[in-house]
């Protein structure tokens, strides 16, 4: 190489536009290693350099300097990412891609607003459904009825694209299973702690069960619990599509609620959240309010207090509790398979094992490559249905393989798009949340 | 701007086998050394030989150069792209075709990611020796055009110990199939000569590896010292009385920091000066013995403490540590420039001084990883591209060691080849008949000298090079 070097240094950031739309100090942590490509889902798929960590962050920084416009090849590249957050598990440099795709599309949004259309769609669904325990309930009341007569077929073809996510929805079960939480329900033995119970927005309308089955084990466990829905909706869906202010509306309506949560004797209970993308969200609001003067504090107080289901239950004293009371199950072959957000954002992956390891004669078998994306992730298994389906077409071949009939995890969004591939495939494998593995095992026979 | 081949190379490959627009492109304008960046015309993603046959003809009949590319880890820019030339890229070419656990061999396509290669051979009892350590990324391919080497090469040997035949499309389309060669093939050993070859021969698409038996018994041992110094006497004794282990590398002081940092977290001792990180491999009782000499040495050169790693998953700890070494350097700097040169094994620790020195002189910093063992040195300077000033600062400081290398009997590259980095480096280590003679080979295989023009063998002639140059002096471009 020729002293000094022949290419041109970039300039530095210049137009105030460019340091808004890119988070540019992030960007430059990146080394260009490329030690991420292979355990990038869309690298995998594709296997181009712009659909890969490293490709994304080449790009955010090219705009930044001024070396490109935020172009429709770049949108795309920004756009594709799942956002599974695998890259941030395996980079030695320790880049924070989550966060740096929320800033870029939050940025693009407002550089190049997309169609009026879509603008319209993401208002209804980002602004005025999700945060709407009412509205919500009424779409799933009507989307019942609808299923009920048959007709989903005939109103997803009138939706066009959108339609598919319609097909692919599980029946919405009848009201009585898509009401609150009791707002307080006592330890089922000895007392030892109090949780609150996060609710959200989509969980309460599909799986109910799931948080009544959470409300079981944790109050086998020792802990009181409290409803938590008061703001419904915690703004993870909003800030992963790239818009922050909504997500950040959001983050001060969840704190609000939950502070007033706290006992007149100063208790607060741990946040409790068993949908990993909300979890992961939640426990990262003080860097989403971190320039509020307002609120950066409040949030820096709120993170402290937000843990996972399986993280919350694995700890010494609930687990032994806990383990106390699981009984034998007869489920045959389980595995788990770790949801994103909950391995690569939140750092989870012993505690969900441990616990299923606590279950007398558990037969738990391996499940290859357990921590890459199923293709849900979050609302691209709706935008992009075809590709969401060939990410998930690996994990399917690799749950054949394991020999399991019985799928455990810890997320919602996973949750739905196994069963829906299963269904798909004809396929009889079962597809269970951790709380639901353990309510089952509660009070089973002894061993 | 249309280019004239586009459509013949979209009926090969499809629109998923090509990325044409700007942004697109962009993203391919350097490997893992970018500091050298060129925006390619084109890139082309074939799926097996037959594609990559056919998108060559198109290429060749119309005369534009080609850059092979796997992965684009290659820290010496072997894959930096060249103006008004195509990437051909081996990324979409990741079928493992065949894994003979009788005979040990796999087949495979060079778009294979090395680890993975590993992974699947791993039921069988079997691995593949190399281990680059961007082994979870770089691809096959890649490894064959640079004869990569790993901290297990110490015993094992680099890539072309490990390559038993190979598909080869060169630069006009022409398959040539050199995959079932003997070990003593009939005429020329083409294999040997295109392995480290960096892709001017042409492309290579599917390559047969030897696999290597996993070992009954493996220890990792790590060893704390409390200089750099006494690490490196360690390792140049440790040759001395013949010691073989199957990997010997030395991590410093910054480099500990840096991976502790990050999520490759080993538990390196951070309060150590520097580590020696070593492995033995073979039966139970060599095994033992090897490791029972090695650490008596440590002792003797005044190692603070031994640790060894208590089963497998400890072990794959202390190796990732190792591997993420590079990327944690983001932590320090935006950029890093990794030199990889060849020190003399008796003169290590000279010579690390020497690099050290070179670069505390330019207000550098610089931290240190290398595989000891094979007398690979990896001077690493943290730098930031923005700041014209230190990129000259660490280019010049980078062709002083090399010289320093050179001058005691080292060479130029230990195992990430010359590629444009080293390029003009050539000249100190031979002279224009020897490059005369690299070219003519050259030429024999690519005549009109179009598969990766412009790397490795410099262009102006060396005498020219060698006449006394001031080094420009500031931001005064």
């Amino acid at each position: 190489m020729s002293v000094p070097p022949t290419t041109a240094v970039e300039p530095p950031m210049s137009s105030m536009q460019a340091g808004v739309i890119v988070d540019y100090p992030a960007s430059l942590d990146c080394i260009h290693c490329g030690l991420c490509l292979d355990d990038c889902p869309t690298y995998r798929l594709t296997g181009v350099e712009p659909q890969s960590p490293r490709g994304r962050i080449h790009l955010m920084r090219a705009v930044a300097e001024g070396r490109l416009d935020p172009e429709p090849g770049y949108v795309e590249a920004i756009d594709t990412c799942l956002v599974c957050r695998h890259c941030e598990s395996v980079c030695p440099a320790g880049i924070h891609m989550g966060q740096m795709i929320e800033v870029a599309r939050d940025g693009l949004n407002r550089v190049d607003p997309p169609r009026w259309t879509v603008r319209m769609a993401r208002r209804i669904g980002l602004r005025g459904l999700l945060p709407s325990r009412a509205r919500l309930s009424l779409v799933a009341g009507a989307t019942r009825m609808l299923q009920r007569a048959g007709l989903t077929g005939v109103v997803a073809k009138m939706l066009g694209p959108l339609g598919a996510g319609l097909r692919d929805l599980p029946n919405v079960p009848p009201a009585r299973e898509r009401q609150r939480l009791p707002d307080f329900t006592p330890a089922d033995g000895p007392g030892f702690g109090l949780v609150a119970l996060h609710e959200g927005c989509v969980m309460p309308q599909l799986h109910g069960r799931v948080h009544r089955a959470s409300v079981r084990v944790l109050a086998a466990a020792g802990d009181a619990v409290l409803g938590f829905s008061d703001a419904t909706c915690c703004g993870a869906l909003q800030a992963h599509n790239g818009d922050l202010e909504s997500a950040r509306e959001q983050a001060r309506r969840t704190i609000a609620a939950f502070e007033r949560k706290t006992a007149d004797d100063g208790t607060t209970p741990v946040l409790i959240s068993n949908s990993a993308g909300c979890g992961a969200h939640m426990k990262e609001y003080d860097r989403l309010l971190a320039d509020d003067p307002e609120w950066a504090e409040r949030a820096k107080t709120f993170v402290t207090r937000v843990q996972d289901f399986a993280e919350h239950l694995a700890e010494p004293g609930p687990r032994e509790r806990l383990a106390q009371r699981l009984g034998r199950t007869d489920l045959g072959a389980v595995t788990y398979d770790d949801p994103c957000h909950l391995c690569h954002g939140q750092g989870v992956r012993e505690q969900p094992r441990h616990l299923m390891s606590d279950v007398p004669g558990l037969d738990v078998v391996t499940l290859e490559r357990p921590e890459s994306c199923c293709g849900a992730a979050g609302l691209h298994a709706l935008l992009r249905p075809d590709e969401s389906r060939t990410v998930l077409a690996e994990k399917l071949r690799d749950l054949a393989a394991s020999g399991a009939s019985v799928l455990v995890t810890a997320n919602p969004g996973c949750h739905l798009q196994y069963e829906s591939g299963l269904q798909r495939t004809g396929s009889d494998v079962q597809v269970l949340h951790l709380a639901e593995l353990l309510d089952r095992a509660l009070d089973g026979a002894p061993t | 701007m249309a280019l004239p081949y586009l459509e013949e190379l979209r009926a090969i490959v499809g629109d998923a086998g090509l990325v044409t627009d700007r942004a697109g492109r962009l993203a391919y304008e350097s490997d893992a050394l970018s500091l050298e960046k060129q925006l390619p015309e084109l890139v082309v993603l074939p799926l097996d030989t037959a594609q990559a046959s056919a998108v060559m003809r198109v290429l060749s009949k119309h005369g534009v150069p080609i850059v092979p590319r796997g992965a684009g880890t290659g820290l010496a820019g072997g894959a930096t792209p060249v103006a008004g030339g195509v990437s051909l890229s081996t990324a979409r070419m990741r079928e493992i075709l065949e894994i003979d656990p009788v005979g040990r061999t796999a087949r495979v396509q060079a778009g294979v990611v090395n680890a993975e290669l590993t992974r699947r051979a791993a039921p069988h009892d079997l691995f593949y020796a190399p281990d680059p350590s961007s082994q979870a990324a770089c691809t096959l391919g890649g490894n064959v055009a640079n004869n990569s080497g790993g901290p297990h090469c110490f015993k094992h040997g680099a890539t072309t110990r490990h390559v038993l035949g190979m598909i080869v499309v060169d630069a006009d389309g022409e398959v040539i199939d050199l995959s079932h060669q003997g070990p003593d093939p009939d005429g020329f050993d083409l294999i040997g000569l295109i392995v480290g070859s960096e892709g001017m021969f042409g492309l290579v698409t599917e390559v047969t590896l030897k696999l290597v038996p996993i070992p009954d018994a493996t220890e990792t041992i790590l060893a704390v010292f409390p200089s750099l110094d006494s690490a490196c006497d360690t390792v140049t004794e440790a040759i001395a009385r013949r010691l073989e282990p199957s990997a010997i590398e030395i991590l410093d002081e910054l480099t500990i920091d840096a991976v502790e940092r990050s999520v490759f977290a080993a538990g390196y001792p951070r309060e150590a000066k520097a580590v020696l990180l070593l492995e033995c491999e073979g039966s139970a009782a060599e095994v033992e013995a090897t490791s029972a000499d090695l650490t008596e040495l440590c002792q003797e050169h005044g190692c603070l403490e031994i640790r060894t790693a208590r089963d497998d998953a400890d072990r794959r700890r202390l190796w990732a540590g190792r591997k993420g070494a590079f990327g944690a350097m983001g932590r320090i700097a935006p950029d890093l420039y990794v030199a990889d040169v060849v020190a003399p094994r008796t003169r290590l620790r000279e010579i690390v001084r020497i690099a050290t020195d070179i670069c505390h002189e330019r207000g550098l910093k610089v931290s240190n990883v290398f595989h000891a063992g094979d007398g690979n040195l990896h001077p690493n300077i943290s730098y930031d591209r923005r700041d014209t000033d230190e990129v000259r600062r660490v280019l010049e400081a980078g062709e002083l060691i090399m010289r320093a290398c050179i001058e005691r009997g080292g060479s130029l590259t230990g195992e990430h080849g010359v590629g444009l980095e080293k390029q003009e480096h050539m000249c100190h280590l031979f002279d224009e008949s020897d490059l005369d003679a690299m070219r003519r080979a050259r030429e024999a295989l690519d005549p009109d000298l179009r598969m990766n023009p412009g790397k490795m063998i410099p262009i102006r002639g060396c005498r020219e090079m060698r006449t006394p140059e001031p080094m420009p002096q500031g931001d005064d471009r």
